[in-house]
């Protein structure tokens, strides 16, 4: 059983460069076994170029990423153990909902039996039960989010990096699912990044927070650290729902500063 | 009422030309102004199966060319594609393939034949199927580098992510999600083979027979009722092939039907 305060990932001193643009810039943070970091962002500031250069997908031009003990630069992606689970839900058009899931399991040789018995658990989590036949065009957004969430799961990956999974669902969609993943992740002990440009779905899924900004990373400590930082926004967040609560029927117009 | 004349219009021009060939390959007497032949017989049939030691070998070699050619300018093709789809200079890489089409075969074939006259490659049915391979790699490259677009991208960086190799990438994630673009493919490179006079007779030396050079043989021979005769026989692999094609396209959007009425 790994610690768990151990830091399954630790990333240092990253920088990366896209198309002449540095986009992360002296970027370190770990996370420890079995937790969630939830890393909130705006759009562009650089969320999916570090998913992608943890799983080895781009390459970074300083710093390094280790996994465990294992500095992973030098494997390939595949052989990392790291599953990237995209902002769409990317299924295989080809394939049915079963066989989707099976996926990562089918490309590893794992017998038959075996995968019909992990499958059918993670269907059975996911409360996708008698849509096993289906293809990805007869599923809805929620529930092909859920098969690739399954997929992801079925092969038990060393870390799960979450690109803004839940951003195209409708509110009730999205709140269950993060739900469903909090229960799973904490179910099966799994170690996730979790990025999100939505504060409260971070405070939801998330057991450690960091904030990323013109592509650097600022990691806190605890819950409390995160929320008192007025960088992260949790302060105009409240100050709003504070504004109609006390009987406003208006609201006023930003000055533009974004404070 | 005027949807349904235009589509009786359409339907006409392309079914008629079939029943002309059809009925040519039958008529014992067909003379003006008669609109179908007076006489029917079969002897064209006869002649062209009493002729089967000839022809047999001729349709063997055609179907033979066409399937290599087809087998070749697909994998290739599909293999190359994806770097032309990639390259910075794609657009000029694609101009550059359709160069083969812009020229007549018979210019082409007159520039190919120096070159494969001192390759020893002239006469030879190996020449012959490397000339068509021109003509079907292009359209292949063409064809296919419409593929790879960022969702074909994703999914292969996804199926890398739940740890497929090189191989499993192209077997399991590319190949099934190519499939149709690629039975189209194979089908259209076969027919370039299957269909081409020009570059047969002229990198072929009159050495190598296809079908297609006996049918205008048989035609220059003044004999155009055989000719008919050995057309519907040019025509019958395309058409199954066509078959076949629509049957396996019709059966993926049924399945897709099916998924979503479930």
């Amino acid at each position: 059983m790994t610690d768990s305060l151990a830091p399954i990932l630790r990333v240092e001193d990253i920088d990366v460069r896209l198309g002449g643009q540095l986009i992360l810039r002296e970027v370190s943070f770990t996370v420890a076994a079995h937790t969630t970091l939830a890393v909130i962002g705006a759009s562009g500031c650089g969320k999916t170029t570090l998913l992608r250069t943890i799983a080895g997908l781009i390459v970074a031009e300083r710093g390094r990423v280790l996994l465990g003990s294992e500095n992973v630069d030098s494997l390939a992606p595949n052989r990392r153990g790291i599953v990237y689970l995209n902002q769409e839900p990317l299924l295989f058009p080809h394939l049915n909902l079963f066989e989707n899931v099976a996926f990562g399991l089918r490309l590893r040789r794992v017998v038959d039996a075996e995968i019909r018995e992990r499958v059918e658990k993670i269907i059975s989590q996911l409360e996708l039960d008698g849509l096993e036949l289906r293809h990805p065009q007869a599923l809805s957004g929620g529930q092909r989010q859920r098969v690739a969430f399954g997929r992801a799961l079925a092969v038990d990956p060393v870390l799960l990096l979450l690109d803004e999974p839940f951003s195209n669902l409708d509110a009730d969609t999205r709140t269950s699912m993060q739900d469903l993943f909090k229960r799973l992740a904490l179910e099966r002990g799994t170690t996730a990044l979790f990025v999100t440009h939505d504060l409260k779905e971070s405070l939801r899924v998330g057991d450690s927070f960091a904030m990323i900004r013109a592509g650097r990373v600022h990691t806190y400590k605890d819950l409390h650290t995160f929320c008192v930082d007025p960088a992260n926004g949790v302060d105009r967040e409240a100050a709003f729902w504070q504004f109609f609560a006390k009987g406003a029927r208006e609201l006023p117009l930003s000055d533009g500063s974004g404070t | 009422m005027i949807r349904r004349a235009l589509a009786w219009t359409m339907s006409s021009l392309l079914v008629l030309p079939l029943v002309m060939l059809v009925l040519l390959s039958l008529a014992r007497h067909w003379t003006w102004p008669a609109l179908l032949p007076t006489q029917l017989q079969a002897r064209q049939w006869q002649d062209l199966i009493a002729d089967s030691s000839t022809l047999g070998p001729v349709v063997l070699r055609s179907l033979g060319m066409g399937i290599g050619v087809a087998m070749l300018a697909t994998a290739l093709g599909f293999v190359s594609s994806r770097s032309v789809a990639r390259h910075p200079r794609q657009g000029q890489l694609l101009v550059l393939l359709h160069l083969p089409f812009a020229v007549s075969p018979v210019v082409l074939g007159v520039s190919l034949l120096y070159t494969f006259l001192r390759l020893h490659l002239a006469g030879h049915i190996a020449g012959v199927m490397l000339a068509h391979l021109v003509f079907a790699y292009a359209y292949a490259v063409i064809l296919l580098s419409g593929f790879w677009n960022p969702q074909v991208q994703s999914l292969v960086e996804l199926g890398i992510s739940l740890g497929a190799r090189r191989r499993q990438v192209w077997l399991q994630v590319l190949m099934p999600l190519a499939r149709p673009l690629l039975l189209v493919c194979l089908f259209q490179t076969f027919l370039i083979s299957w269909f081409d006079y020009a570059l047969t007779l002229l990198i072929g030396d009159s050495q190598v027979a296809t079908l297609t050079v006996t049918l205008y043989q048989y035609f220059s021979s003044g004999d155009i009722r055989l000719a008919a005769t050995c057309a519907l026989l040019l025509l019958a692999p395309p058409l199954l092939a066509l078959g076949i094609n629509h049957r396996l396209l019709s059966a993926t959007v049924a399945t897709r039907l099916e998924a979503h009425s479930d």
